[in-house]
């Protein structure tokens, strides 16, 4: 076995005198390939989080912004709407997560037990699409659906079985307007979700399953101890990577909310529009920008607590 | 570990710069701010000065912002720019951000500080009071009252003008009306049901009740059609009062703030008529006389409904929008014939919004100059006026012999070009529209290619609307009225969506805090007031 070290580390680790330049000088090439994506990173990821400062500014976009300390976030704290906001959005966000991977799962799963390729692919095709239309189209077809006249097919079916005597008004019905949230993004997003899980599952050993079925494993048998220990990994590191996203909730909501269910469905970042927008005054973009502030940090938080929950459980985390 | 300490090293730099930048960012401004302040209240104060017409110097430059109602690059600006430039003997520089992104290029140049601010800009809305309110605009009152021309007596308008001061001043000028909505019923639809137009709320109720539970448009069939539809139940997004689509409902309610006869402000939701509105809303909605999708519709939505003849009245713009309704009924095979409503009794008179406003920007070094070469020479009734109005002349508009999409123009006869920017259509206007500019143009020479059920709607609306009030823009309601907004929106769909009890929404509108913002809002206004 060659256990001879050729790179700069390992010179290094024998001198240990400045490794860092050493290091820079040896692998030139990949840095300078890399400088491109560190001046983007730079100017578009790193240079715009100075515009956080403006959370302890009052700033109208005319005059210079004025220092008012933490009272951005001592008017957030009072204000029923954020806190309402808030809560929509863990609420909205983690069971939208939780069901959008849940139900990924599921599929991939089904589509990993089919035997005709063919038709495997096409209903992956089929599945993807949705993914494909923008949330202004996904709206306005879901609303035509879900219309409570004739015109909606939802309630006309209802009502021809007799289910129903008059129609559900249900995107502006604040008891039905999550259910109808979840389930539009659940139709939208699952078979995207379903890329990841397939990708995992078609990376099995096949000799593990003969193996068990060797043994007698059946299918559920099959499913408990070899395809789901092995798509376990996939579905914390899915689930970790998306809660970072949880507080960034937006377009979906935007496009389906109304005046009836703002309650039940308006999210942080829609409540910031409402404040810019709205407000029939100037906005004070400070305080738009504490409440993004407190977004970031929230999912922030969330990301950490994962990570550390998967140490505890796996061993490791993704992070 | 090395990585580890290089990204610890590389974050406290990066937390270090970020400290040490705002730092140095926050009093260099405020540097800056003196500055600016300084700026404004020396040009704010040379407004009291009242030059004489003699003694107004003609400015060797300007340079403006504008958004797209302007004529855009697409639209050959630099032909608009050229013979607006000979017609003055002034450059003028066009600045011109993409339309929707208009306000926040505007609000990046004034935040760089008054040396970047443009000679003049375009502001409506919350904008123009906030501008003002911050005090990055010139008053132009005196200048205004000094023109030629007010002097002219050409300008019908002034109720428009008085209408856009703030507190008595004015700081952006409005070269036209801004319209409003006016009530358009289908005449078949009230000849089918042996109706004439209402002119009470009974009558207009008894209207609703006719188109939906009838067979208004004749097909055979009872109660597939209703009443009336809008987009949303407190007009557009935001509540701009001129697009209330539901005004036989709202009546003399508001919404919004409002100032009495006395001067006081009040908050009209909180009025007993206001009570009133929401219930004739959710009785009138409750028996399907109101679409049931008003919530979720869009202004697209109820133009599609009502070209397919689902409901047959609808409150919609006066002026063009006339005969773009007649023409798309026509398209779809449904009688084009519409009667535009005066206001009902209850009603009174259709409010007409806040028009944008023309404004010049404190830091200008010679508004007086700015505002006479370039505001007050577009409503002079002869070559700028036609510029702003139509273009240049074998760019946008021509009076030669040619063929024009469909239609053939002989040898004198003025028509509008087909648009570069939209191929296929022709040209109404490039900023002006003749028909609701606020001064008298006797030479228009478009004014008989109006069509006539256009004419007419505006002129209704013309002569029974009365103007919206500006509201000042406080500190105080940029605090609370964006969430005491939403609330009264959500409250109002409750109590007509719902079916909420009166009751129970003003119970919830204190609850939820809505009484105590809106006395904390209505108290800055008056304090305002009481303060100028």
């Amino acid at each position: 076995m060659n256990t001879k070290k050729k790179g700069p580390a390992a010179k290094a680790a024998g001198s240990n005198k400045r490794p860092l330049l050493v290091s820079l000088r040896y692998y030139k090439g990949f840095y300078l390939m890399f400088l491109p994506v560190l001046a983007f990173a730079i100017v578009f990821n790193y240079l715009p989080m100075f515009g956080i400062r403006y959370a302890f500014y009052s700033y109208k976009g005319i005059k210079e912004p004025v220092f008012v300390g933490l009272a951005h976030f001592e008017k957030m704290m009072k204000m029923s709407g954020f806190w309402n906001a808030f809560g929509n959005t863990i609420t909205l966000s983690v069971v939208k997560l939780l069901l959008n991977t849940f139900t990924a799962v599921a599929l991939s799963l089904m589509l990993n037990e089919m035997k005709s390729a063919t038709f495997k692919k096409i209903t992956q095709t089929i599945v993807y699409l949705p993914h494909f239309m923008s949330w202004v189209v996904t709206a306005s077809v879901f609303t035509l659906i879900l219309s409570p006249t004739s015109a909606g097919l939802v309630n006309s079916i209802l009502i021809k079985l007799g289910i129903l005597k008059e129609g559900i008004y249900f995107l502006a019905d604040k008891s039905w307007w999550r259910t109808m949230f979840y389930g539009i993004n659940v139709w939208k997003d699952t078979g995207w979700g379903t890329i990841i899980f397939i990708a995992t599952l078609s990376g099995i050993n096949p000799e593990l399953y003969e193996a068990a079925a060797m043994d007698g494993a059946g299918r559920w048998n099959k499913l408990r101890f070899i395809t789901m220990p092995a798509l376990n990994n996939t579905i914390i590191t899915v689930l970790i990577l998306n809660l970072a996203k949880v507080m960034n909730l937006f377009e979906s909501v935007f496009v389906m909310q109304n005046d009836a269910v703002i309650q039940v469905s308006d999210v942080l970042h829609t409540y910031i529009y409402t404040q810019t927008f709205n407000s029939g005054a100037l906005p004070d973009y400070g305080y738009t920008t504490a409440v993004g502030l407190t977004a970031s940090l929230v999912g922030c938080v969330f990301v950490m607590v994962c990570n550390k929950a998967s140490h505890k459980v796996r061993g490791r985390g993704i992070v | 570990m090395r990585v580890k300490k290089m990204l610890a090293a590389g974050m406290a730099v990066t937390m270090a710069a970020s400290v040490a930048l705002s730092g140095c960012s926050s009093s260099a401004k405020t540097g800056a701010d003196a500055t600016s302040a300084g700026a404004i209240t020396e040009s704010g104060s040379s407004t009291g000065e009242s030059k004489a017409e003699n003694e107004i110097k003609k400015p060797d430059k300007i340079t403006i912002m504008v958004n797209s109602t302007v004529t855009t690059k697409a639209n050959n600006r630099d032909a608009f720019e050229k013979r607006w430039e000979e017609l003055t003997g002034i450059d003028l520089e066009i600045i011109q951000p993409d339309h929707d992104a208009y306000f926040d290029v505007l609000g990046q140049s004034f935040a760089s500080g008054p040396e970047n601010w443009p000679d003049v800009i375009i502001l409506n809305g919350s904008y123009y009071t906030g501008y003002a309110e911050e005090g990055a605009l010139w008053d132009m009152t005196e200048a205004w009252e000094n023109s030629e021309l007010k002097a002219s007596g050409r300008v019908t308008g002034e109720d428009v003008i008085e209408a856009t001061k703030i507190d008595g001043k004015l700081y952006g000028f409005p070269d036209a009306r801004r319209g409003g909505c006016l009530t358009y019923v289908k005449k078949k639809w009230l000849d089918n049901c042996g109706l004439e137009a209402p002119t009470t709320y009974e009558e207009y109720l008894n209207m609703l009740k006719a188109f939906t539970e009838g067979d208004p448009d004749g097909n055979g069939i009872n109660g597939d059609t209703y009443g009336v539809s809008a987009s949303g139940l407190m007009g557009a997004k935001g509540g701009d009062p001129s697009s209330n689509y539901l005004p036989e409902f709202y009546q003399d309610a508001q919404p919004n703030f409002v100032r009495g006869e006395d001067g006081i402000w009040y908050d009209g939701f909180t009025k007993e008529n206001f009570k009133g509105a929401l219930e004739r809303l959710r009785d009138a909605y409750s028996k399907g006389y109101i679409d049931k999708e008003s919530l979720t519709n869009g202004t697209k939505d109820c133009r599609n409904k009502f070209y397919e003849d689902k409901f047959g009245v609808f409150t919609y713009w006066a002026g063009t929008w006339a005969s773009n309704l007649k023409n798309n009924l026509e398209a779809n095979g449904k009688d084009g014939e519409l009667i535009p409503l005066k206001p009902i009794k209850e009603v009174g008179t259709y409010e007409e919004g806040t028009a944008p406003v023309w404004a010049i920007t404190s830091a200008c070094e010679n508004p007086e100059g700015v505002f006479k070469y370039f505001i007050e020479s577009m409503l002079d009734g002869g070559d700028m006026q036609m510029l702003w109005s139509y273009g240049v002349e074998d760019v946008h508009w021509s009076t030669k012999a040619e063929t024009v999409l469909d239609k053939t123009y002989a040898a004198g006869e003025f028509h509008t070009r087909e648009s570069l920017e939209q191929p296929g259509t022709q040209y109404t206007k490039q900023h002006l529209d003749p028909t609701l500019a606020i001064a008298t143009w006797e030479n228009d020479p478009g004014k008989d290619t109006v069509k006539e059920e256009a004419k007419v709607s505006q002129k209704i609306f013309n002569e029974n609307c009365h103007q919206a009030i500006i509201i000042p823009s406080t500190e105080v309601m940029a605090t609370y009225n964006g969430d005491l907004t939403t609330l009264k929106n959500s409250i109002v769909a409750d109590v007509v969506v719902q079916g909420l009890s009166i009751d129970a929404a003003y119970e919830r509108f204190e609850k939820e805090g809505g009484a105590e913002w809106s006395k904390l809002i209505v108290d800055s206004l008056n304090e305002l007031g009481s303060s100028k």
